[in-house]
């Protein structure tokens, strides 16, 4: 019994430096949008981990799970604007809707592409992405390239306070709830059997063939989990935060290229890594746009050459390599 | 009606389809030799267009004549980044790599956009037009395409007829096998980098010659897709599928917006930008060594 | 090595709090902007940042400051680098709210930037002024503190279509051919909508998607349709190739308007004699007659630089040598507008502010302002211009003409042998 609680023990330091997060935003003026942009960095990094860490296989294409998940929730509060009586329970069906869209989106591109390895998986995940905002736009699907704006029908269905808190405040909430959540199913995968046979694949997936592992049905639980929640963040950023959707907004790829760079520095497979990488990564961007507007990218792509080259098992990997054995060692996994 | 604009249509593809596969033999040269997916191509594809377009509205010179220019500066970044960044690298995790490369590519950009600026860019080479009846042709795009052609000979016969060429080949066929041949593989794979990279930067001159406006530090995203899907249809390792799925990718770009445009209430454009994606999908699946090879 | 990381993540911290200055005092009044100045719209967005610098210099040195409650107050214009990116809008305009406590907001360039930033000002009470989302849908949102001072995307093309239906009766066959992004679908639609109440005929009518590299397909089978003339395009990238493709197929129509390319000088430089006669509609263009005679006729407000003064200042402020578009006009008049309306409710107050603005019309060197109760700018209409001898030339409205219109315009071919557009 003991055993299993101090299996969680590495929640501590998650859970401790979210509260910390939520309690800077809240009680020190003008930090909240920061601390929201910061959130929904490291929810990014926490669900594409569970994949990307988690496995070693480049999603080049993540961004189109949060882009379905966008769909949901706005197809969610403008299709069902005119049902009375619906109030904040249309965010619920939003959200059922987002994980259902993504869900779906992940086992089909998962059936598909999951059977290609390293560069070929890479590239196929990039087409289904781009594949996927031509659909939209060129079959006109879901209103096309106009997109939908619905920030009229929520105010219509919560009133004005209620939707202006929603889009400042309880959005912002939610992606911290993604966030620990995706923590926490992080640290239990890699707790159960999940997470061995993961490592095992990670490390040479014939290997763990020949041993035995079903390798595709582990591939596949990781795939669709982390997909799930990468429509959760898109239908509470990217719809409840921003009020529209425009296709080639949320199917841009230069959002899997943040979520890449995100678990990299933090450390691919840890589970707080993504949050250090999440908060590094916003925290420098957000300080680079103010003192230095306009050279952001100049100064970040050398330093993630560098990162790459020299530090390839990032911060929190160096970390836990220096603490094996010790007692913090518990605490950083 | 139709059958004539397809006509047309079609032609014009496989004009630009050339280009296409040539701006694509880099790539699938660095994936076959170093198993590395260079997601920065297309920033090397903008390297090539403002060379041109600076040797053209500065100097004066004749965008045939940025060609060797081009290819130099070509394999001169090629070897740099190698030996900084790709040779250590090798081993790495996929991951490592395509973020690597794609950074390099973000580098260029911004270095390209410290130098020339944001402003999108263009120059007018003049060399008259051939009107076919079905459609008109730019002699400038003519040439694009021929000279795209004659660089796709020109490797093939350093692949086949040459020392080094073969030595390089032997090193794509089997890197085991090679090494035990007595081939040094470490300068084969620096070569083989520097040489995918001047071939990119190259087909930057040829793609200006071929669209001479729009050029922009962030021109390369697009051409990166395109060259993904191109080199998917021949293979992914052989430059030779990549020119002949260059080919293939024309046609198909040029002739399905007809057919498609016969639909109503979608928009045909788009819809050949969903099919070349669905095409990849489908090559990966059934037959990931490409359209072309024999298996 | 523990040690050097617990350092650096301490240091970090450090950076996190101490990043947030105090405001000061309330001797200025204080304009924000989340301003676009790398990413996508890093070239609107260096404009805008210029011409709001040029209209807070002038207030602050020309006109003596803003009146507010008999003292003359200065501007003050505080502005940080969003990247075009939706994350940072808001955490940047969290930042200007509370921590610059600026009194009013001006939004980033584009409809999308511009919808992101919306609730986070509305949720404050603060007021937020939009020059660079064109997207009509900003305004049907029940949004009580935007207001805009760029015009509609629906008006773009009203004016080329006025101008042809007045000066060619014969001209039916219209082909509309615009980028697939809301901002030109909705461009297409406005289009489209007058089009059809002049009587003219659409005989094309497609979109093709963003990031295009090749449009020969679509040119195809617009020139199988016999336009007399061509309406389209989207943002500059798109109209250059458009311009361009146009040429090198050889299609020849009477009038060719571009909507976002074709004003732009970067436009000729690229394309020289291929965009002679090529027209395109624009909120301003250097040449404009706007001046205090001619709000005096017209019996309205008069505020700002003139024309002249408004380039000279621009380029002080964005120290090279680079001339202002129409982007930083419209936001250079954003601050002109302000000015005024702070002056009009005697308050910095964003309703009483927002109050004034909605009473407000008035006439400044980019032309005329009025919004209608939702904040849709409905008292600036826009100019069309022509390239003709490589100079843009307003050919349209009538009362704002520099110079006649070429109608029609020289074919490629009698273009590439050194005709020009002069009529």
């Amino acid at each position: 019994m003991k055993n299993q609680v101090t299996k969680y023990y590495p929640m501590l330091p998650v859970l401790a430096a979210y509260a910390a997060l939520f309690l800077i935003g809240r009680n020190m003026s003008g930090m909240w949008q920061l601390v929201a942009m910061l959130l929904f960095y490291c929810a990014l990094g926490q669900a594409f981990n569970i994949f990307l860490g988690m496995t070693g296989y480049v999603d080049f294409g993540y961004v189109a799970f949060m882009g379905v998940g966008t769909y949901g929730m706005a197809l969610a509060i403008s299709r069902l604007a005119h049902i009375e009586g619906l109030g904040a329970g249309i965010i619920v069906i939003g959200f059922v809707l987002a994980v259902l869209m993504s869900t779906m989106l992940s086992i089909a591109v998962g059936a598909v592409a999951l059977r290609l390895r390293g560069a070929y998986f890479a590239i196929a995940t990039i087409g289904v992405n781009e594949g996927f905002r031509f659909l939209i736009e060129g079959a006109r699907i879901w209103n096309g390239s106009e997109g939908i704006i619905f920030t009229a029908q929520l105010n219509q269905i919560l009133g004005r306070e209620a939707a202006s808190a929603l889009a400042t405040f309880w959005a912002d909430l939610f992606v911290l709830i993604i966030a620990v959540a995706a923590a926490l199913v992080t640290l239990i995968y890699m707790r159960s059997k999940i997470g061995y046979a993961l490592t095992a694949l990670r490390e040479d997936e014939d290997a763990a063939k020949v041993m035995g592992i079903n390798v595709t049905k582990f591939k596949i639980i990781a795939f669709i989990t982390s997909a799930s929640f990468a429509g959760l963040v898109g239908a509470s950023s990217w719809a409840l935060k921003t009020p529209y959707v425009f296709p080639p907004e949320v199917f841009e790829i230069h959002y899997t290229i943040e979520a890449i760079i995100i678990v990299l520095l933090g450390g691919a497979g840890t589970l707080l890594g993504p949050l250090v990488g999440g908060l590094i990564y916003g925290i420098s961007k957000y300080y680079l746009s103010i003192f230095i507007p306009g050279f952001q990218l100049l100064i970040f792509a050398p330093i993630i050459i560098v990162i790459i080259v020299v530090f390839p098992e990032g911060v929190v990997g160096m970390l836990k390599a220096k603490t094996r054995n010790t007692a913090a060692g518990r605490f950083i996994v | 009606m139709v059958f004539e604009q397809l006509t047309g249509n079609l032609f014009q593809g496989l004009v630009l389809g050339a280009v296409y596969g040539m701006a694509t033999m880099g790539l699938s040269l660095i994936f076959g030799v170093l198993k590395v997916v260079n997601v920065g191509h297309g920033a090397f594809v903008m390297v090539g267009a403002f060379i041109t377009f600076w040797l053209f509205s500065a100097l004066g010179v004749n965008p045939i004549f940025a060609i060797p220019v081009a290819f130099v500066i070509g394999l001169g970044l090629g070897l740099f980044f190698y030996y900084t960044v790709i040779q250590r690298l090798i081993k790495a995790p996929e991951l490592a790599t395509l973020l690597a490369t794609f950074s390099i590519g973000v580098l260029l950009q911004e270095v390209v956009k410290l130098i020339f600026g944001s402003e999108f860019r263009g120059y007018n080479w003049t060399v008259g037009k051939i009107d076919l009846g079905l459609t008109v042709l730019p002699v400038s795009k003519l040439l694009a395409s021929l000279g795209s052609v004659g660089i796709a000979v020109l490797l093939y016969i350093w692949f086949n007829r040459t020392r080094a060429g073969s030595a390089m080949r032997s090193v794509v066929e089997d890197s085991e096998g090679a090494r035990v041949c007595g081939v040094n593989v470490g300068a084969a794979y620096a070569w083989s980098f520097a040489l995918g990279i001047g071939l990119t930067v190259t087909s930057g001159v040829l793609l200006t010659m071929f669209i001479p406006v729009g050029i922009n530090p962030y021109m390369g995203g697009g051409y990166t897709l395109k060259a993904f899907v191109i080199a998917v249809l021949g293979g992914l390792s052989s430059p030779y599928g990549a020119f002949f799925g260059g080919l293939v990718f024309g046609l198909i770009e040029n002739g399905s917006y007809t057919l498609f445009a016969l639909l109503p209430g979608v928009e045909p454009f788009a819809l050949t930008r969903f099919l070349s994606f669905l095409i990849l999908l489908i090559i990966l699946l059934i037959r990931p060594t490409g359209l072309l090879t024999r298996k | 090595m523990k040690k050097t990381a617990i350092i650096a993540l301490g240091f970090f911290l450090l950076a996190f709090v101490a990043g947030q200055a105090p405001a000061q005092a309330a001797d200025s009044i204080d304009i924000g902007h989340p301003a676009c100045l790398s990413g996508k719209y890093a070239k609107a967005g260096e404009q805008a940042v210029g011409g709001i610098k040029a209209c807070v210099d002038w207030v602050n040195n020309e006109y003596g400051g803003v009146s507010l409650k008999g003292k003359k107050v200065p501007l003050k214009y505080t502005y940080y680098d969003c990247e075009s990116n939706k994350e940072s809008v808001t955490s940047l305009i969290g930042r200007l709210v509370t921590v610059d406590k600026v009194d009013v907001v001006f939004a980033p360039y584009s409809s999308g930037l511009t919808l992101r930033g919306a609730p986070v000002t509305e949720a404050r009470g603060m007021l937020y002024m939009d020059h660079g989302g064109a997207n009509n849908k900003i305004f049907q949102q029940g949004f009580r503190y935007v207001v805009q001072t760029i015009g509609p995307a629906s008006s773009y093309h009203r004016g080329t279509l006025d101008m042809i239906h007045k000066i060619d009766p014969k001209a039916k066959r219209v082909a509309l051919a615009y980028e697939d992004s809301e901002f030109a679908k909705m461009v297409m639609e406005g289009a489209e909508e007058h089009a059809k109440e002049l009587g003219f005929e659409i005989v094309f009518k497609r979109t093709y998607p963003k990031g295009v590299t090749d449009m020969t397909p679509l040119l195809s089978a617009m020139k199988a349709s016999r336009p007399d003339f061509v309406l389209g395009g989207g943002h500059f990238e798109d109209g250059q190739l458009f311009n361009r493709q146009m040429a090198d197929l050889d299609i020849d129509t009477n009038a060719f308007s571009l909507i976002a390319a074709a004003t732009l000088p970067a436009f000729y430089d690229a394309l020289e004699y291929m965009a002679e006669g090529v027209m395109g509609p624009s909120h301003w263009e250097y040449g404009v007659k706007y001046s205090e005679q001619a709000a005096k006729s017209a019996g309205t407000t008069w505020i700002g630089p003139s024309q002249d003064e408004f380039v000279a200042l621009f380029k002080k402020a964005a120290g090279k040598d680079m001339v202002p578009d129409y982007h930083a006009a419209e936001a250079g008049a954003q601050v002109l507008a302000y000015a005024l309306a702070v002056e009009k409710a005697g308050s910095v107050a964003s309703d009483k502010v927002r109050k004034a603005l909605g009473d407000l019309q008035f006439m400044s060197f980019y032309g005329g302002w009025d919004v209608d109760d939702s904040g849709l700018q409905i008292g600036h209409t826009m100019v069309d211009v022509q390239w003709q001898d490589g100079e843009r030339i307003i050919v349209w409205p009538e009362s704002a003409q520099t110079g006649k219109v070429c109608y029609p315009m020289p074919t490629f071919a009698e273009k590439a042998k050194g005709k020009v557009a002069v009529p």
